[in-house]
């Protein structure tokens, strides 16, 4: 068996191994333990050069409390969920349906049209800076969600139809087939049995994108700026005037941001079912 | 109800051609199996006849209609798969209403028709089931289900049974074609087993290579090969083939290999000199261990319950025959064969076609 259970290995091993781990553990997570506790220190302690010892006072409540009632944060938030989540709806969808018909149809220049998808995700969108943002210039759609949204779809896009694919190609084609014998019109084998098998590839993808999109820094300052439309990953910087920082609220304001991917992964947690087309086949 | 015709039926991919122009005409109601060993176009044949590839040349017609360029959808047809193919998602009840559901069926009908078929198959315990949770012989069940609910014209089943255990595949042999006596419903039934074949079919197709070899009820088939192919391929143990020539002997036309001769039926057609195969099958070898004979070497001893295989040297080849009596064989005893001659089948060398015994 592998690994080794490792109740299984030897005394000293073992030893070493339960002692170990909670260090690397501590290391690991060190840089969010940090976050997390500047988050609750007051101001002061940063000026006094406090940043690494005991907090001074707690301050989570004043710190937090400021962070939604006293900032632009809730509208940065609200702002991040207008973008993620017609995002992450648009492009799952779109790759459903560019998954399908990539993975079930036999057609002419199938596999040309699937490395298309593929390649793009091997472009790096910082040569696509300048132009994509006089694209959206052009188009009257800089400084708007809708522009960001249609960017981010553009682009996820390509991964989420390389995944897709993969995942609706490895059902047993026979279901498709069977379906097609029964009488099933097309769309409605999309719908009625491919769509329910490939479910939990499509919690995964939602989770990924998700996160991809509300971590978003690069086209978040590239394509918006000011309060009305920017999400909350450039938003946050808004803390740091122009002759000081505000770490403890930024550091706040960074927890309450990376709250909703976390959330939406053990939402979306059931949905990852192993082994969903069991039974369906020998 | 419908009869399937096909017509010079031909399949490319590509450059490749792998059907060579069949013709085909399974009428209404009758349950024809195609039989060849794999790669012989068996499988391509029964999907296109179910629209799930396209037709190259030819024509295949469904009762009157030409279904060629027709959806699956539209052909009114039920296909049974080798892997079952059922949705995981959906419970048997939902598997086997799935596509009346989509047609808006009424729901009583729906019930009515799935808790009919659910009955026939012995079903019903099992209708809020989901596919996992059954056994491989259920699962095959739920597939012909859902096949006979909607009441299709044609089924075609793909190598049904390939996958299940040798005492289930039987057990539903026997199923299908019950199913079959009861509905009447015309059948293409696909297999590379000649036992399936032979015990379910009204006809039996014969392919190998892209071409059909023989059309025949199995008997028919099994009595009466037209060709050395279809000789091999039906029969286990095989037809005893030895090769050598027609000669003129003091009764008749003989066959005769090394020092050994056999008699011929009397009006055979085979011609004096011609170069043939002589054919008979193990059980129309008499086997003895005194008297007259061919004389023969044991070399194994095969026994299965109700006969006995025995294979022998006669004269360099390796034959085989069957025998009834529990008669204590040994390898390397003496043997004593006797052909029956009404049973002799003949195949020209060269063109390897059945020489029709007159």
């Amino acid at each position: 068996m592998f690994p080794k259970p490792i109740h299984r290995s030897a005394a000293h091993w073992q030893v070493f191994y339960q002692g170990m781990l909670p260090l690397v553990m501590i290391l690991w997570l060190l840089p969010l333990i940090a976050v997390a506790i500047f988050s609750i220190k007051p101001a002061v302690d940063f000026t006094n050069g406090n940043y690494w010892s005991w907090p001074s006072s707690f301050e989570a409540v004043e710190n937090y409390g400021k962070v939604f009632f006293a900032s632009d944060m809730p509208q940065y938030l609200l702002n991040s969920i207008y973008i993620t989540i017609p995002t992450v709806i648009g492009a799952v969808a779109l790759s459903c349906m560019t998954g399908f018909a990539l993975g079930v149809y036999k057609f002419k220049g199938n596999l040309l049209i699937f490395f298309f998808f593929v390649a793009g995700n091997f472009v790096p969108f910082q040569i696509l800076m300048v132009p994509v943002r006089d694209l959206t210039l052009d188009m009257g759609l800089y400084n708007t969600k809708t522009g960001l949204v249609l960017f981010h779809i553009a682009f996820q896009t390509g991964f989420c139809t390389l995944f897709m694919r993969n995942f609706i190609r490895a059902l047993p084609f026979e279901l498709i087939e069977a379906a097609r014998v029964e009488g099933v019109a097309e769309w409605r084998i999309f719908w009625f049995v491919v769509l329910p098998l490939v479910r939990p590839a499509i919690a995964a993808l939602s989770v990924l994108v998700f996160t991809f999109i509300w971590n978003d820094y690069f086209w978040a300052i590239v394509l918006t700026q000011g309060v009305e439309n920017t999400p909350v990953t450039s938003g946050i910087t808004s803390f740091n005037g122009q002759y000081r920082a505000a770490y403890h609220l930024m550091s706040a304001g960074s927890i309450v941001a990376a709250l909703p991917p976390v959330m939406m992964f053990f939402a979306m947690q059931k949905h990852f079912i192993a082994g969903l087309t069991l039974g369906s086949v020998k | 109800m419908g009869s399937v015709t096909i017509q010079n039926l031909v399949k490319r991919y590509g450059g490749l051609e792998v059907l060579h122009g069949i013709d085909l005409t399974v009428e209404d109601g009758k349950f024809v199996v195609l039989l060849g060993p794999s790669g012989c176009g068996k499988s391509t044949l029964l999907r296109m006849i179910a629209g799930l590839e396209t037709v190259s040349s030819g024509d295949i017609a469904i009762g009157e209609q030409r279904v060629n360029d027709m959806h699956p959808k539209d052909r009114n047809i039920a296909m049974v798969f080798q892997n079952y193919a059922l949705y995981a998602h959906m419970s048997v009840r939902e598997n086997m209403a799935f596509s009346m559901r989509l047609k808006k069926t009424a729901q009583a009908e729906v019930d009515e028709r799935v808790n009919w078929a659910a009955s026939i198959l012995s079903l019903e315990p099992y209708l809020d089931r989901f596919p996992k949770e059954l056994s491989g012989g259920q699962r095959q069940r739920v597939a012909m289900g859902r096949a006979i609910v909607r009441n299709p014209d044609v089924f075609l089943f793909d190598e049904p049974l390939s996958n299940l255990d040798a005492k289930l595949r039987v057990q539903m042999r026997k199923e299908i074609k019950e199913l079959h006596q009861r509905l009447k419903t015309t059948t293409v039934y696909v297999t590379h087993d000649q036992i399936e074949a032979m015990t379910m079919a009204d006809q039996v197709v014969i392919m190998r290579d892209g071409v059909i070899e023989q059309i025949g009820t199995p008997l028919d088939i099994y009595d009466n090969p037209d060709n050395l192919f279809v000789a091999q391929f039906i029969g286990s143990p095989g037809m005893n083939l030895l090769s050598g020539e027609i000669v003129q002997g003091a009764g008749g036309k003989m066959f005769q290999t090394g020092d050994v001769t056999c008699e011929l039926p009397q009006n055979s057609a085979a011609m004096v000199g011609q170069k043939v195969l002589y054919g008979i099958r193990p059980e129309h070898l008499q086997a003895s261990m005194q008297g007259s004979g061919l004389s023969a070497t044991v070399t194994v001893v095969e026994p299965t319950g109700p006969e006995i295989h025995l294979y022998a040297t006669l004269a360099g080849h390796e034959i085989c025959a069957i025998a009834h009596q529990r008669l204590d064989w040994k390898p390397d005893d003496e043997l004593k064969l006797n052909p029956m001659v009404d049973r002799v089948h003949l195949f020209d060398a060269e063109t390897k076609v059945a020489i029709p015994a007159g």
